[in-house]
């Protein structure tokens, strides 16, 4: 799986840490940082929480592109 | 979100985890089993089975640390000196109360009491403290390396 730089860069703007956006949806920094690396992949319930967390969409965070797969 | 147990990774990794940790436990104790009909024998009966699954529990708790899938993301603050002396203390009053119940009780004398029971709480105990070493190791190395 690839890396999903989109959550990475959504949190950057946001100026939130991985263990921010871990307490804000309930779970674990290292659960966040498996997401972010591409070592996870997150249920739709967990993706709803994020993207709620960072005001942003699913298309937003969790599509990927052809030119991003 | 549960904020009190695992989250839904932690969930995974544990399953995934106990899963292969059961078929380890039923394979060793069935090439044990076979071992025996052959007529090797390791260890004497209790100890052997004892062995198995005390080497199959520590192996499980060390792999859900390192996996971390032992602890859930609890926002609580808790007091780890304070629970670990209140372990202590009552791992000693139930000691206590064993030895002085087995030493009271008419159903049995020293004699009586299974040789190998000795050296079984002997293993068990160094394995208790072999994983709560491991364990103390893994977390520095976790807490060290595992930043974003």
């Amino acid at each position: 799986m690839s890396k999903n730089l989109k959550l990475k860069s959504a949190r950057a703007a946001k100026d939130m840490s991985q263990k921010d956006i871990a307490d804000e949806v309930g779970v674990t920094r290292q659960t966040i940082n498996a997401i972010e690396s591409g070592d996870y992949n997150p249920t739709i319930n967990l993706c709803i929480a994020i993207c709620k967390v960072l005001g942003k969409t699913l298309n937003d965070i969790f599509w990927e592109d052809e030119g991003n797969e | 979100m549960n904020k009190k147990g695992l989250d839904e990774m932690q969930i995974q990794t544990r399953n995934k985890i106990g899963n292969q940790t059961f078929l380890m436990l039923l394979y060793l104790l069935m090439i044990d089993a076979g071992l025996y009909g052959f007529g090797f024998r390791w260890v004497d009966y209790p100890a052997n089975v004892m062995l198995i699954i005390t080497i199959c529990a520590g192996i499980y708790v060390i792999r859900l640390i390192k996996a971390n899938a032992y602890v859930g993301p609890s926002t609580e603050k808790e007091k780890p000196l304070l629970k670990i002396l209140l372990t202590a203390l009552v791992a000693v009053v139930v000691a206590t109360g064993t030895i002085v119940l087995l030493k009271t009780a008419n159903f049995s004398d020293a004699n009586q009491i299974n040789d190998m029971s000795a050296p079984i709480m002997f293993i068990a105990a160094s394995v208790g403290i072999v994983i709560a070493v491991v364990t103390i190791v893994i977390n520095r190395i976790q807490n060290k390396d595992d930043r974003e």
